[in-house]
């Protein structure tokens, strides 16, 4: 909601700056942004009794007391005759209407009616309509125009389960279907209650003689509507987050004051529906209990003076006022104290509890640490699939029809993700993911954890496993110790099932976690407590370039050197080299070594001459060595 | 002797894995709370209303209950959970007071866009006891927050509302750029919660609090968009070894 600067600080006594402002609206709990003079504040949905100038003036008053009071029309006003039947009073429990008729000298829109157009950018309708957006805006009630000489029947407020379609006033047709709370007139809808009004008998520029309707909505009763049928509306914003069940008279006297500003005004009449009467809500003075909620030392007085000027009236009890629909407990008391003294003024005490040792997930913790030890990345994907089985549970209001099931396996999601990865040229790609699975047995959710490990591609990026692929016997061997007897259960995914042109073979294997014997004594944990929170870099989109460099060393002395040389070996590009090749000819002696130079910019696919660049650097610095060469180079 | 008994081979280290951040991220919380004197307790995922809504104070008619917000299964029978409370009301149902407890898991709601995602990560903890304050729950807020981002970050307390806390508040630090940053939400717990669980709200009180687990794994690794963490690109991943 956005809120003009000055007609804030016009609603209070002293004037804050901006700043000023801003730091005890953050106080009081109303974030906002700044935008030039105007405050965009997100209110929480507790405080609709703030929603409106007035509305957070009056919370403002603690601060910066209390501004002029804003007119309004204060003589007598007839009776009006209307032929009106409330059928749900539960949903409205008090309802007024206002019939006004104008004249035709219309006057220029006074400064604080034009400023308020001008100043939020708003567009502007009729006069009527106009005057009772700007009203919503400064008192927080909102109410709705009708063309009075389109109001020729009976005028019913009722909720009814009906599927009939609906003309809003912004022309756009609304599909009612449930329950919902409407207004009718004979039997037509005109009124989609708390949200918006109906074209039928909406004002326009002619109109000369209106109906306001002001009411109260139990914000149960209108909840949900606006997104329902997708209407961007004010009015059940408010209504939704509770206006003052006693604002009605003073509203529609200010919004006569209001047309009394612009133009002759020729009949007045008004008429109450309420049907119940409202009790004042009063609370137990209890500044100790305050105080051990807060754990502050106030006295009794200045408990009594900060609930005083937040609003609340004090006799033998404390009284709610009624746009406090959200002050219901002790607690409540507390928190308003709490933001009047300021939230960080309030002093801390110390918690003395005893540190704990427990841990919930040891197997997992075994497990994850066993494979990250063992090169195997972790991944967390996401629950949803579009794929239904008979045990599988499905969301009821999906994202989209591809994510309309839980997935009661992480076999898909794993070979997404190591596809996902071979497409951006890895080609060792280890996984595994251990996730709550929840599934239908016998029309009961349960769930298993379960863990899944899938691997394809090289075993390793070292002279001894690079020319090796994963097989199952490499699945076998490095997974015995955490797998055991489960480890039968390791398959081959083909890849004829999927979208690849790669032909090394894929292994998975899922087990329920329940089912493995682990002996935690045998695998060391990663404590995360030493997590080191090491920066990230930006990953590129760019796509990587290799070169193979295979050496020859003629002085095995100078292996070493030579390593050192391209481990320390630093250029802009350059992402990762590993040895991939050794051999030592045992009749000469000399050893042959191979290197794999990876690259990849952060900003474009580099281009052959750029690696061959920076490759040069690397080279030069290696045939340096003595007795190093590479064969088939020469510089 | 050969030639080659003389001479070392290239090393071959094992290239490690990495933990996913997100899970590292959790896990140091969880283990940061421990050490405060919390508890660990686990819950499912898959929740009835009355332990994800209403024992918690959210009323039928709050917007989180709407379609638009929670994810529903199997014709309305239950929710995805939409946050980790549900599981510190379990556990309160089943101990009685003094108690301190921290659950962390995945939840779900039903957005999907560039700042937030179907599922995300929670860490949560309450204590219950006789005489837990508001000024309590500051101290053990300064601790996570001293521990998470050092003794010299600025941190700020704004009232805010959650239906199971009262007073509730949101917490903030100041980033280097001098900009406030929301950090977590936590609140004196709202005496109908302890009522609903059958503890006795006259005797005793409690405070709880929540972080976003992506949120801080984001601020603490320089993580942008929230979106990478879950792409299992291993160029990611392997950076957080």
């Amino acid at each position: 909601m956005k809120l003009e600067y000055k007609s804030i600080i016009d609603s209070l006594l002293e004037k804050p700056s901006m700043e000023l402002l801003s730091e005890k609206l953050f106080q009081l709990g109303h974030e906002h942004e700044i935008e030039g003079s105007i405050f965009n504040m997100e209110l929480t949905p507790n405080r609709g009794d703030c929603l409106s100038v007035n509305g957070l003036a009056r919370d403002l008053n603690i601060f910066f007391g209390k501004g002029p009071k804003k007119e309004i029309y204060t003589n007598s006003i007839d009776t009006l005759e209307l032929d009106f039947e409330n059928l749900s009073p539960k949903d409205c429990p008090s309802i007024s209407f206002l019939e006004i008729e104008i004249g035709n000298n219309q006057k220029k829109y006074k400064p604080y009616l034009e400023s308020y157009f001008k100043n939020l950018r708003l567009n502007k309708n009729n006069f009527f309509t106009d005057i009772s957006n700007y009203l919503s805006y400064e008192t927080g009630q909102p109410t709705h125009c009708y063309d009075r000489d389109k109001i020729n029947r009976k005028l019913t407020f009722v909720n009814r389960t009906s599927n009939e379609n609906f003309k809003t006033l912004l022309d756009t047709e609304v599909q009612l279907e449930g329950n919902n709370c409407v207004f009718v007139l004979g039997e037509d809808v005109i009124n989609l209650a708390g949200v918006i009004g109906g074209k039928n008998t909406a004002c326009s520029s002619d109109t000369k003689k209106i109906l306001v309707e002001c009411a109260f909505f139990n914000p149960e009763s209108v909840i949900g509507k606006s997104t329902k049928y997708n209407i961007n509306s004010d009015a059940a914003h408010k209504f939704e987050r509770g206006v003052n069940i006693l604002s009605q008279e003073e509203t529609l006297r200010r919004f006569i004051k209001i047309v009394e500003d612009h133009v002759d005004i020729l009949s007045l009449k008004i008429k109450f529906f309420n049907e119940m009467s409202y009790q004042t809500k009063r609370l137990d003075i209890n500044e100790t209990r305050i105080n051990n909620i807060l754990g502050t030392n106030l006295s009794k007085k200045e408990y009594l003076d900060y609930l005083f000027n937040l609003g609340f009236a004090i006799s033998d009890e404390v009284e709610i006022p009624s746009f406090r629909n959200d002050i219901v407990t002790q607690n409540d008391l507390a928190e308003e104290i709490a933001r009047a003294i300021g939230y960080d003024f309030i002093k801390s005490e110390p918690l003395n509890l005893v540190s704990k040792k427990n841990s919930i997930n040891l197997k997992e913790n075994v497990l994850s640490s066993f494979l990250v030890n063992n090169g195997f990345n972790e991944v967390v994907n996401f629950p949803f699939c579009d794929e239904k089985l008979p045990s599988s549970i499905s969301i009821d209001n999906p994202l989209d029809s591809q994510r309309d099931n839980m997935r009661i396996s992480t076999k898909n999601s794993l070979i997404k993700s190591l596809l996902y990865n071979e497409r951006r040229q890895h080609d060792s790609v280890k996984l595994f993911e251990i996730a709550d699975i929840y599934f239908k047995k016998s029309n009961i959710v349960s769930h298993v954890k379960k863990i899944g490990i899938i691997a394809s591609g090289r075993q390793g990026h070292n002279h001894r496993d690079f020319s090796k692929k994963i097989d199952i016997n490499y699945m076998s061997c490095t997974l015995d110790p955490i797998l055991q007897d489960s480890i039968s259960l390791i398959e081959e995914i083909p890849r004829s099932m999927l979208d690849s042109k790669i032909n090394d073979k894929i292994f998975y294997i899922e087990c329920n976690l329940d089912l493995l014997s682990i002996d935690a004594q045998l695998i060391p944990i990663h404590e995360n407590k030493d997590v080191r929170f090491t920066q990230y870099k930006e990953i590129s989109t760019m796509p990587s370039s290799s070169r193979d460099v295979s050496f020859s060393i003629e002085n095995p002395k100078n292996l070493n050197r030579l390593i050192r040389t391209v481990d320390s070996f630093k250029s802009p590009n350059l992402k990762k080299s590993f040895c991939f090749d050794y051999y030592i000819n045992s009749k000469t002696g000399i050893i042959k070594i191979g290197f794999r130079f990876i690259f990849q910019s952060s900003s474009h696919s580099l281009s052959d001459s750029e690696v061959d660049n920076e490759m040069k650097l690397l080279m030069n610095k290696t045939l340096k060595i003595d007795g190093i060469s590479i064969p088939g180079i020469l510089f | 002797m050969s030639i080659s008994d003389n001479i070392e081979p290239p090393k071959i280290t094992n290239e490690s894995g990495a933990y996913h951040p997100i899970n590292q991220t959790k896990n140091y919380l969880v283990n940061l709370l421990k050490g405060l004197g919390f508890e660990e307790v686990s819950g499912p995922e898959i929740e009835s209303e009355v332990f994800n809504f209403d024992m918690l104070n959210i009323k039928k008619s709050h917007p989180a209950r709407q379609m638009h917000d929670t994810f529903y299964i199997e014709n309305k029978t239950n929710v995805l959970r939409t946050h980790t409370s549900p599981v510190q009301i379990r556990s309160m149902l089943e101990a009685k007071p003094p108690i301190a407890l921290t659950s962390a898991g995945k939840v779900y709601r039903k957005d999907d866009d560039a700042t937030h995602l179907p599922m995300f990560h929670q860490v949560e903890g309450i204590y219950v006891d006789k005489n837990v304050t508001f000024a309590n729950l500051k101290y053990l807020i300064h601790e996570i927050l001293h521990d998470l981002f050092g003794e010299n970050v600025n941190i700020r307390f704004r009232p805010s509302y959650f239906p199971f806390t009262e007073p509730s508040a949101e917490v903030d630090i100041q980033s280097d750029n001098g900009k406030w940053l929301e950090i977590l939400g936590c609140g004196i717990v709202n005496p109908i919660v302890l009522e609903n669980c059958n503890i006795d709200s006259n005797k005793y009180s409690g405070l709880a609090f929540g972080l976003g687990v992506e949120r801080i794994a984001m601020l603490k690794y320089g993580v942008n968009d929230i979106r990478e963490f879950y792409k299992s690109n291993l160029d990611f991943l392997n950076q957080f070894k």
